[in-house]
């Protein structure tokens, strides 16, 4: 009974971390699959992901772009990844003026209505910032900034 | 729709999630962690004595004194008095508001942390105690006797303390997510009318009494800082055995309880942007569809999972005593419930430090600089020359926090394991059926710690 119920539970542990592990690694790059493809935002060209300095100059005209309509950001907060010491680059299109806002790294610009406001400035804080709306306090989108 | 609990109003930053590779590293550490103290446990209790060793008496007067006691509880009670003012006084915003940080991250993360290093840090400065306890002293001169109490009735225990720190924690997560965060309003508000409570309950108890198993924050404090290795007993200040004091601790009637609602609450923190997030979403729709408003909505179903969380947390805890109970010359449930509760207190512990750890360093340059010098966020008050300070998010790197939360999940999970064989080995005189009971208390120990590290790896929302 007693090397038994012993055995049990050594079983149940490894059952249990084995499991963990298994599970937590598939949902943690599933996670990443769906953050980087399922985004409504038009991202920079396929592949090119952030490496190499190529893509940079081709990246200029096709910045992602989170598009602003009646004060929420279309498809849903959007997601941005980006490396540190990466620029980080993106676009808002609004139909209303509206400042904004990206946290952490304290960085507003106005967009005028029916216009669009770029940002770009280099990735120096590692972690996950909001973007917002600053009149309205509405997350407009997360940037997340990896090391 | 946007989620805004408290860390998020605060600072404005999130924390990455723990990437996979470490994750099953952490996983991989605790396996075999827990394998090597199965075999390696030692055959006599180490923790069970303080083996306090008594300060000089000169250095117990010094800090302990009537003087030191009466300028704790002052700076206790203007500083509370203040986050009150500001609170009610100051701007809405609530990274620019004394209040919130103060409250929220200084005293609440603060204390917790503090005191599970040097012993229990918050008596000595708890504002309610303080006024109690002038109150008291003031009607004794007056009425020439002490004030009569009611007996507080041993069954109630920390029961008091447990569900006022889910009520707490409610505020700060749940009350503060229905779409609207929580206002530095609120939450002075919500300061006050604890305050009246507490002071009632003292008078009805006596304020000793209360402090003791009523009042929430100097439980839940106290509770952090059996772990630490400075107490006082009889006047003296004393050193001892660290967490040598926790062994005594759940005797009380409800201590179980709050240390699991600590557990519980901290992972619903973590999980209701993660882990949880979309099954909170899905529900939140099923009630909406009931017809609640949206925020109701949204508050109705944080509430639901809050409770699932404490449930499914005590429910592992009760598994494992149930485990421990077949184990021949076992002592009764109850006797196991109790006798392993403290055992949990690291894990508590180590998962508010996996959880908040960043936040704490980050918020606490904004107490230190802008918050102090305007505390009421008016933009033209600047006490100190800060107010133009920001916090510097450069001082940690998303690698170091990964360490220090991995790291702390780790030793919080080494120490319970060293609490439970350490008791064990009271309850079972033969080291080998001891060393089998602890198969449970190993599983339920796993189970929270690799929780906790997958609460931490599941990217947020």
């Amino acid at each position: 009974m007693n090397t038994r119920t012993a055995l049990i539970g050594g079983a149940l542990v490894v059952v249990a971390v084995v499991l963990f592990v298994v599970l937590g690694g598939g949902e943690d790059s599933s996670n990443n699959d769906t953050t980087t493809s399922g985004n409504a935002v038009e991202n920079e060209a396929k592949g090119s992901g952030g490496n190499g300095k190529k893509p940079e100059t081709t990246a200029k005209q096709q910045v992602p772009t989170i598009v602003v309509r009646n004060g929420e950001p279309v498809g849903g907060v959007q997601t941005l990844e980006f490396s540190a010491g990466e620029e980080i680059r993106f676009r808002v299109s609004s139909d209303e003026a509206e400042e904004i806002h990206v946290h952490g790294y304290d960085i507003a610009k106005e967009v005028p209505a029916g216009g669009s406001v770029d940002f770009d400035f280099p990735a120096e804080l590692e972690g996950i910032y909001e973007a917002e709306l600053e009149g309205l306090g509405v997350q407009i989108a997360e940037l997340r900034i990896n090391p | 729709m946007s989620w805004l609990p408290l860390a998020h109003a605060l600072a404005s930053r999130q924390d990455l999630p723990v990437p996979a590779w470490l994750f099953a590293w952490g996983a991989s550490i605790v396996l075999i962690v827990s394998f090597f103290a199965l075999s390696a446990g030692w055959r006599t209790p180490r923790f069970e004595q303080p083996h306090p060793r008594p300060f000089g008496a000169g250095l117990s007067r010094a800090l302990l004194g009537l003087p030191a006691q009466i300028l704790c509880g002052c700076i206790g009670v203007f500083l509370f008095g203040l986050a009150i003012y500001a609170g009610l006084q100051g701007t809405v915003a609530p990274d620019r508001n004394f209040a919130l940080t103060f409250l929220f991250v200084t005293c609440w993360l603060g204390f917790a942390f503090f005191s599970a290093i040097f012993g229990d840090l918050f008596r000595p400065f708890n504002p309610w105690r303080a006024v109690g306890r002038a109150v008291g002293a003031g009607f004794g001169a007056i009425a020439g006797q002490r004030p009569a109490h009611v007996t507080y009735p041993e069954w109630l225990g920390r029961w008091p303390a447990a569900v006022g720190l889910l009520a707490f924690v409610w505020l700060e997560v749940v009350y503060g997510s229905g779409g609207a965060i929580l206002d530095p309003q609120v939450a002075a508000t919500a300061a006050l009318v604890y305050s009246a409570y507490a002071l009632a309950m003292m008078a009805l108890f006596g304020v000793e009494e209360w402090c003791d198993r009523g009042e929430v924050f100097s439980v839940y404090f106290g509770m952090f800082g059996q772990l630490g290795i400075f107490g006082t007993r009889d006047g003296r200040l004393e050193r001892r055995r660290p967490f040598s004091a926790a062994t005594t601790w759940a005797t009380v009637p409800g201590s179980a309880a709050l240390v699991l609602a600590s557990i519980a609450t901290t992972s619903y923190d973590g999980a209701s942007e993660g882990a949880f997030a979309d099954a909170i979403e899905k529900v939140i729709g099923w009630v909406e569809g009931i017809g609640f408003g949206i925020t109701a909505s949204i508050r109705i179903t944080d509430t639901i999972f809050l409770l699932i969380t404490f449930a499914g947390v005590s429910l592992v805890y009760w598994l494992g005593v149930r485990g421990m109970r077949t184990v021949p010359g076992a002592p009764s449930l109850q006797k196991l419930r109790v006798g392993f509760a403290h055992t949990l207190i690291p894990i508590a512990l180590a998962y508010l430090v996996a959880h908040y750890f960043s936040l704490f360093v980050f918020q606490e340059q904004a107490q230190f600089t802008y918050l102090l010098s305007d505390p009421l966020g008016t933009g033209t008050t600047d006490l100190f020359g800060t107010a133009s300070a920001g916090v510097d998010y450069t001082v940690l790197t998303a690698n170091a926090i990964w360490y220090v939360q991995v790291g702390a999940l780790i030793v919080g999970h080494v120490l319970g394991l060293m609490l439970a064989h350490d008791r064990a080995l009271v309850y079972w005189p033969n080291y080998r059926k001891a060393t089998a009971s602890q198969y449970w208390m190993l599983a339920v120990m796993v189970a929270f710690t690799c929780f906790g590290l997958y609460l931490l790896s599941v990217s947020n929302s």
